[in-house]
C-alpha cells in the first residue's frame, strides 16, 4: 500500500505541550491512516489526548512541540508555516469543534460566521456567498432566516447544526467532529447523529469523530481507535471493538457506558490516568486488572492480534483464561444413551462474567462439571491459561480455577467444623502457616456475610441452614483466590439481599483483579444484570452466542426468544 | 495594619519594596517632621528664592521659608488628607455596601442606584463647587473627598457580602439562631477586611492626588500647605517661566508627589495580587 | 429614565447648595495665609441677594430657579458682567476639544499598545511596555502638564505658554489658524492623553488577552482566515466592548483632568473659568459650569448605552453596561 492511496496518514506523532512544567506529552507516538470518504472514531476518557490530536491536525496548537508526521494527499503538515497551513485549512480539512457558548464570535451574525470562511478561500461576490449559506443552513435543517441572528439566541442544538453547517461551508475532505452530542438532550443528539450520517452519505467526506459517546461512535464509525494518555491502545474495525473489546482500557470504557449496558450495573475503571511526563511501561499498568510487574518494563507495541485488528499490550490484549474445544458427554442410563453435552465450545475471558443460560436438563452443569475436570469428557479439550486441563492442576492451586457446586447440602460435610471447611483447600495444598490459612479463611468467610464469632467458627455444618451451607461453599471456593470461578446455580439459595451483596463482591473482584467467572443459572433477571456474555444451551448445544446486551436485545435464536419472553413476560 | 502590610512586604516583589520603603520615609518625615527641618516651615529663615545649598538643602521660595521643612510638613498634610479620608470612605463605604448587601431589597436598590450616578458624575467638578461653598478647610477637603471615594469600597464590601450570604456556612449559622451582629462580626467582617484594607491604599493615593488638584487650584486648606499647595504658589509666581526657580521650588513637591503617588500605587498592586491572585493581571 | 433623574438630582443638588452654606454666604473667599477677608462689594451682595432670591420661601425659590433653568437661564456674571450661559458656551468648545482629543487619542494608541502587548504576551515588548505604561498610569494629568510646561515650553521655548490662541494675530489663512491652535493645544491635549494612556493599555491589554484565549478564536484560525480578518473582525471587536465602556465611564475622571489640566496651561476653557469665578467669588458662573459639565458628561454616557447596545448583540433592552 503506497502513501497516496490515504487521504491522510499521521506517523508517529507526538504532540508535548511545553508551556507547563513539567512539559506534558498528549500524543504519544499516535500513528494512523485515513481513507477517502471513511470514518475513524477516537476514543478515550477525558484527557486522554484526544482533543489535542484533533487540533494537532488542524495545526492549532501554540506553544507546542510537535514530532512525526502529518501527512495530507502526500504533503506533510508539520512545520509548514502558517501561511501554507491557511490554505488547507477548512477548504481541505475542516473541523466541528466542542459545542460551548463561545465558539461562535459573539457579536458577529451567524450568516457572517458560515460565510467568511467562503469569502477566504474562494472568489465569491457577497450575493453569491449569501446564496451559499442559505443552502448550508437548510443542509444542516435551519431556516436561513438564523443567519441574521446571533449565537447566544441560539439553543445548543441549533449551535451544533451552525457548527456543522460552518464546518462544511467549504465542502471539506476531511472533517474532524469534536464530541458533537456532549450537551444535547437526547432528541437533539439522535438528530444531529442522523443528520451527520446523511451529510457524510452525500459529500463524501472522509471523518474522524471524537467522541466519548460510544453510541455515536457506533453509529458513525467504521473503524475505532482507542487513546489512552496519548498512546493508541486498541485499534479495529467498530462493531468488532465494540463488541469484543480486546484491551482492558477499551473494555473498561464500554463497562462504564449506560448506552450499551442497560440493565447491567456501570463500572468504571479504577484509578486515575497518570499525570503527565513519558511513562517508562504500559501507561495503562497501574489501572489494568491483568497487570504484572513486567509491564512497568516496556513500552507495549501496538501489533495485529487479529485480521483488522491491533492492540498495544504484552499479553496480547484480554487473557483468555478457559477455553473448551468440542466438549462431548455421553451418558448411558441403562439403554437408553443420552449426549448431554454435544461438542460444546466455550472461552472465557479475563475479567469476563459469562453467563451459561438454559432450561433445566440443559446440560449445563454437566458441561460445568467437565471444564473444572470434575467428570472426564468423551472428547474435546480444555484449556487453562492456554494450558491443556489435564489431572487437577488448575483447580489446586492459589489464583487458579474453582467450581461450586449447585446442592449446598452434599458440597459441604456435615461432620465438619466451619473453619476446617473453609480451611480444606489450603490445607490440602499446604499453603503456608496455620494461623495464615485461617487468617484467609475468615476474610473469605466476611466476603459471604457470615459470621466470623468463635462460636460460629467452631459449628458443625449440619447445625447451618442451606444458605449458609451455601455462602460456606463458596467461601471455601474463594479462599483460593482463584482467578476463574465456576458456580453453578450458586445463588439460587440465598435470600435476595445476601445474593445481591455476594454479587457485587465478585463484580468488584472482577473489576479491580481481573477475576473471571461461567456463572450458570436460569435466573435471566439475575444474568442480565451481572453478565458480559451470554451462552445460551439447549439440549447439550450451545444455540446462541455473543455480547450480553445483543443477545438480550436482539436474541436470534427462538429457542432464546422464548426463553426471553418467558422469563420477562411480567416485566414487559 | 501597618504591621501587617511591613509583615507582607516580605513576599513583595522589587518594585513592591521600593514603594513600601518609600511610604516608610515619607512616613518618617511626617512624623519627625520638628526634628528634621533645621528651618522653621512657615515663616522666613533667609533670602527668598535660593538655590538648594549652603543652608537650605531645598532652597527657599519666594517669602524665604525653607522648602525642606516645607515639604516634611505637606507629607503630614499629605499622609493625613489620603489616610483620613480613605479610612472615612472605607467606614461609610464598607457600611453602606454591609447594609445594601446584606439587607437587599429597596435600600440595595437606593444605594446601587447612588452609586451608578457616583461613577459618572465628574469628580472634580463637584468638589470644586462643594469646596467652594463650604470652605477650604482641611476637615472639608477630607470630608468631600471621601464623598467621592465610598464607591469604590462600598461595591467591594457588597459584592463580597452577596458571595458570603449564600455560603453555607451563613446558612447553617442562621438556622442556629446568629444575629446579625454576630455574622458580622464572625463571618462578614474578617472575609471583607483584607480587600477593604488594600482598596484603602488605593484609595489614599487618590485622595492625595485629589488634595493636590484642588491645591493647585487655589482650594486647599491655607492653613496648612500641602505639597499641592506649594506649587500652587510656584505656578502662580510671575517669574516662574522665566527665571530657574522652577528648578527646586516646583520640582521638590512636584517630586515629592509623584514618587509618593506611584510607591502607593506600586503597593496596592502588590496586595491587590496577593489578596486576590484574579486581580493581579 | 436613569439619566433624568440623575439631572433632577443635579440640579436640586446645584439649588440647595448655596443655601446650604454654614454662615454668612459671602464671607468665605480663599485667600492666602488664612486670612478671612470680605471683599464683596455692596453691589455684588446686593445682586446675589437678589438672585437667589433669599427673601422668599424656599418653594417658591426653587421653582423659579427650575424655570430660570429650562429656559437656558443661568444667571448673571457679575463679574464679567454678560449672562453666564453666554460665558460657557464661548469657553465650552475649548474644553471639548481638549476632551475629545484626549479620548481619541488615548484611546486609539492605549488599544493599539495594549493589543499588540497581548499578542506578543510575555514577550520583551509587552515587558517593556507593561512595566513602563503602569507607571505611567498613576501619574496625574496636571502634574505630567506642568513638566511639559517646563520642559517645552518654558525651557525649550518649542511650545507657547498659555492660551488657546495667539492673541492678536492675524491669519493669511485658515489652515494658519488651525495650525496656531493645534500649537497651542499639543501640550495640554499630550498631558490629558499620557496620563489616560495607561489605564487604557492595561484596559485593552487585558481585554485582548482574554479574547486571544476564547474559543471562538481557535474557529476563526482554523477556518484559515486570513490573519488580518482574525486580529480585527474577530478579536478586536470583542476586546473593543469593554474599552467603549470605560471610555464613556471614565469620562467624568477626564474632565476632572481638562480642569487642572487647562489652568496648568491657562487654557481658556470650562476649567479655567471656573477657577477664576471661584477666585472672584462668581457663584452664578460657579454653578453654572457645573451644571453644564456634568449635564454634558451625562449626556455622553447616555450616547455610551445606545453605542454599546449596538457594538454587543447580547445586550437588549435592559442596560448591562454598568454591572460590575
Amino acid at each position: 500500500m503506497t502513501a497516496e492511496q490515504y487521504l491522510l496518514e499521521i506517523k508517529n506523532l507526538s504532540i508535548t505541550y511545553h508551556a507547563v512544567h513539567p512539559p506534558v506529552k498528549a500524543v504519544d507516538g499516535v500513528s494512523l491512516q485515513l481513507r477517502k470518504g471513511e470514518s475513524l472514531g477516537i476514543i478515550g476518557e477525558s484527557g486522554c489526548g484526544k482533543s489535542t490530536l484533533a487540533l494537532g491536525i488542524m495545526g492549532l496548537l501554540k506553544q507546542v512541540g510537535v514530532e512525526g508526521e502529518i501527512i495530507y494527499r502526500g504533503q506533510n503538515l508539520v512545520g509548514l508555516p502558517e501561511k501554507r497551513l491557511r490554505n488547507y485549512r477548512w477548504k481541505d480539512m475542516a473541523m466541528v469543534f466542542q459545542n460551548s457558548l463561545e465558539v461562535l464570535n459573539p457579536v458577529l451574525s451567524i450568516g457572517e460566521q458560515i460565510g467568511e470562511p467562503l469569502r477566504a478561500h474562494y472568489n465569491l461576490s457577497p450575493l453569491e456567498i449569501d446564496q451559499k449559506v442559505v443552502k448550508l443552513l437548510e443542509m444542516a435543517g435551519l431556516e436561513p432566516e438564523w443567519r441574521h441572528c446571533y449565537p447566544h439566541q441560539l439553543s445548543g442544538g441549533m449551535r451544533q447544526r451552525v457548527l456543522l453547517a460552518m464546518a462544511l461551508s467549504c465542502d471539506p475532505e476531511l472533517l474532524i467532529v469534536d464530541e458533537p452530542t456532549t450537551s444535547l438532550d437526547p432528541a437533539s443528539k439522535n438528530e444531529v447523529l442522523q443528520l451527520l450520517q446523511k451529510l457524510q452519505k452525500k459529500s463524501g467526506f472522509a471523518m474522524i469523530l471524537i467522541s466519548h459517546d460510544l453510541g455515536a461512535v457506533k453509529k458513525l464509525t467504521s473503524r475505532v481507535m482507542t487513546l489512552y494518555c496519548g498512546r493508541v491502545v486498541e485499534l479495529g474495525i467498530t462493531s468488532e471493538v465494540l463488541k469484543n473489546p480486546l484491551h482492558c482500557y477499551t473494555r473498561g470504557l464500554l463497562n462504564s457506558s449506560p448506552n450499551f449496558f442497560r440493565y447491567k450495573d456501570l463500572w468504571g475503571i479504577g484509578g486515575e490516568p497518570p499525570p503527565g511526563g513519558s511513562i517508562e511501561g504500559c501507561a495503562f499498568y497501574p489501572r489494568c486488572c491483568q497487570g504484572e510487574e513486567s509491564c512497568r518494563q516496556a513500552r507495549p507495541p501496538l501489533r495485529y492480534v487479529a485480521l483488522e485488528r491491533m492492540v498495544a499490550c504484552h499479553k496480547g490484549g484480554i487473557e483468555t483464561f478457559l477455553r473448551a474445544e468440542g466438549i462431548r458427554k455421553k451418558y448411558i442410563l441403562k439403554e437408553r444413551e443420552i449426549e448431554a453435552v454435544k461438542g460444546v465450545s466455550l472461552e472465557i475471558k479475563s475479567g469476563e462474567v459469562v453467563a451459561l443460560v438454559g432450561e433445566s436438563g440443559s446440560g449445563k452443569s454437566t458441561l460445568a462439571h467437565i471444564l473444572a475436570g470434575v467428570l472426564p469428557a468423551d472428547a474435546g479439550q480444555v484449556f487453562f491459561k492456554n494450558k491443556k486441563v489435564e489431572g487437577r492442576w488448575a483447580t489446586k492451586m492459589v489464583g487458579g480455577m474453582q467450581i461450586i457446586f449447585q446442592d449446598p447440602f452434599s458440597a459441604t460435610s456435615h461432620r465438619l467444623k466451619v473453619l476446617e471447611v473453609v480451611r480444606e483447600p489450603l490445607d490440602i495444598i499446604k499453603w503456608g502457616k496455620r494461623d495464615e490459612r485461617e487468617e484467609e479463611a475468615m476474610k473469605a468467610l466476611q466476603k459471604v456475610q457470615l459470621p466470623v464469632s468463635p462460636e460460629f467458627l467452631n459449628r458443625y455444618c449440619y447445625a447451618l441452614s442451606g444458605g449458609q451451607r451455601q455462602r460456606l461453599a463458596i467461601a471455601r471456593a474463594l479462599v483460593t483466590k482463584p482467578k476463574l470461578l465456576i458456580a453453578d446455580e450458586v445463588t439460587s439459595m440465598l435470600d435476595p439481599s445476601t445474593q445481591a451483596n455476594l454479587l457485587r463482591e465478585l463484580k468488584a473482584l472482577q473489576n479491580r483483579h481481573g477475576f473471571a467467572m461461567l456463572y450458570i443459572t436460569h435466573d435471566l433477571h439475575l444474568a442480565r444484570k451481572i453478565a458480559d456474555k451470554v451462552y445460551v444451551m439447549y439440549r447439550g448445544e450451545i444455540v446462541e452466542t455473543g455480547v450480553s446486551f445483543e443477545i438480550f436485545e436482539n436474541p436470534e435464536h427462538v429457542y432464546t426468544k422464548r426463553l426471553l419472553r418467558e422469563a420477562f413476560r411480567d416485566l414487559v | 495594619m501597618l504591621v501587617k502590610i511591613v509583615e507582607g512586604g516580605k513576599e513583595f516583589s522589587l518594585p513592591g519594596k521600593a514603594g513600601l520603603a518609600v511610604i516608610l520615609v515619607v512616613l518618617l518625615a511626617a512624623i519627625l517632621a520638628p526634628y528634621i527641618s533645621i528651618h522653621p516651615h512657615n515663616i522666613s529663615s533667609g533670602p527668598p528664592l535660593v538655590p538648594p545649598g549652603g543652608g537650605h538643602p531645598l532652597g527657599t521660595d519666594e517669602l524665604g521659608i525653607d522648602l525642606w521643612a516645607q515639604l516634611c510638613y505637606g507629607a503630614r498634610v499629605s499622609l493625613l488628607v489620603g489616610f483620613g479620608t480613605a479610612l472615612l470612605a472605607a467606614l461609610g463605604g464598607g457600611l453602606i455596601g454591609i447594609v445594601s448587601g446584606y439587607l437587599g431589597g429597596w435600600p440595595d436598590k437606593v444605594f446601587m442606584r447612588l452609586i451608578d450616578i457616583m461613577i459618572v458624575l465628574p469628580d472634580l467638578p463637584v468638589m470644586i463647587v462643594l469646596a467652594a461653598f463650604f470652605g477650604p478647610s482641611l476637615l472639608n477637603i477630607i470630608f468631600v473627598l471621601a464623598l467621592f471615594s465610598w464607591v469604590f469600597p462600598a461595591r467591594i464590601v457588597r459584592s463580597q457580602i452577596l458571595m458570603v450570604k449564600e455560603r453555607s456556612y451563613i446558612k447553617s449559622a442562621e438556622t442556629y439562631g446568629a444575629g446579625v451582629w454576630y455574622l458580622l462580626g464572625k463571618h462578614f467582617l474578617p472575609e471583607v477586611f483584607p480587600l477593604v484594607a488594600v482598596n484603602m491604599i488605593r484609595l489614599s493615593g487618590r485622595a492625595i492626588v485629589a488634595e493636590a488638584g484642588l491645591s493647585f487650584l487655589g482650594l486647599g486648606d491655607p492653613t496648612s500647605k500641602s505639597w499641592g499647595l506649594i506649587i500652587h504658589h510656584a505656578t502662580n509666581f510671575k517669574g516662574i517661566y522665566y527665571t530657574d526657580f522652577w528648578k527646586w521650588w516646583l520640582l521638590y513637591p512636584w517630586l515629592a508627589l509623584i514618587i509618593m503617588v506611584i510607591s502607593l500605587a506600586l503597593i496596592s498592586r502588590e496586595l491587590e495580587r496577593m489578596v486576590d491572585p484574579r486581580l493581579g493581571r | 429614565m436613569e439619566y433624568l433623574f440623575t439631572i433632577w438630582v443635579l440640579v436640586t443638588l446645584n439649588f440647595f447648595l448655596p443655601r446650604a452654606m454654614p454662615g454668612d454666604p459671602f464671607l468665605y473667599l480663599s485667600a492666602d495665609e488664612g486670612q478671612e477677608v470680605a471683599r464683596f462689594s455692596e453691589e455684588q451682595r446686593q445682586y446675589y441677594l437678589e438672585y437667589y432670591g433669599l427673601d422668599r420661601p424656599v418653594a417658591g425659590q426653587y421653582l423659579s430657579y427650575l424655570a430660570d433653568l429650562l429656559r437656558g437661564d443661568l444667571g448673571y456674571s457679575l463679574y464679567y458682567n454678560e449672562p453666564v450661559s453666554a460665558i460657557i458656551l464661548r469657553r465650552l468648545p475649548w474644553t471639548t476639544f481638549l476632551v475629545m482629543a484626549a479620548v481619541l487619542l488615548s484611546t486609539v494608541s492605549g488599544t493599539i499598545l495594549g493589543s499588540l502587548s497581548a499578542w506578543y504576551r510575555e514577550k520583551l515588548l509587552d515587558k517593556l511596555l507593561f512595566f513602563h505604561l503602569i507607571l505611567l498610569s498613576e501619574v496625574p494629568a496636571f502634574l505630567l502638564g506642568l513638566v511639559l510646561l517646563f520642559t517645552f515650553a518654558a525651557g525649550l521655548g518649542l511650545f507657547p505658554l498659555s492660551g488657546a490662541i495667539t492673541h492678536f494675530a492675524s491669519y493669511s489663512s485658515w489652515w494658519e489658524k488651525l495650525l496656531d491652535i493645534l500649537h497651542h493645544a499639543f501640550l495640554p491635549v499630550m498631558a490629558l492623553t499620557i496620563a489616560r494612556l495607561g489605564g487604557m493599555y492595561l484596559l485593552s491589554r487585558n481585554s485582548m488577552t482574554t479574547v486571544l484565549e476564547k474559543d471562538y478564536l481557535r474557529t476563526a484560525w482554523a477556518k484559515g482566515l486570513p490573519q488580518k480578518r482574525i486580529i480585527f473582525r474577530h478579536a478586536l471587536r470583542n476586546a473593543l466592548l469593554p474599552i467603549v465602556t470605560r471610555v464613556f465611564l471614565s469620562l467624568g475622571s477626564l474632565v476632572g483632568g481638562a480642569i487642572l489640566v487647562e489652568n496648568v496651561f491657562a487654557y481658556p476653557g470650562l476649567g479655567h473659568l471656573m477657577r477664576e469665578a471661584v477666585m472672584v467669588h462668581d457663584y452664578p458662573l460657579v454653578q453654572g459650569i457645573f451644571l453644564v459639565v456634568t449635564i454634558c458628561v451625562l449626556l455622553a454616557n447616555f450616547l455610551a448605552d445606545l453605542v454599546y447596545r449596538k457594538l454587543d448583540p447580547r445586550i437588549g433592552d435592559y442596560s448591562g453596561i454598568r454591572g460590575g
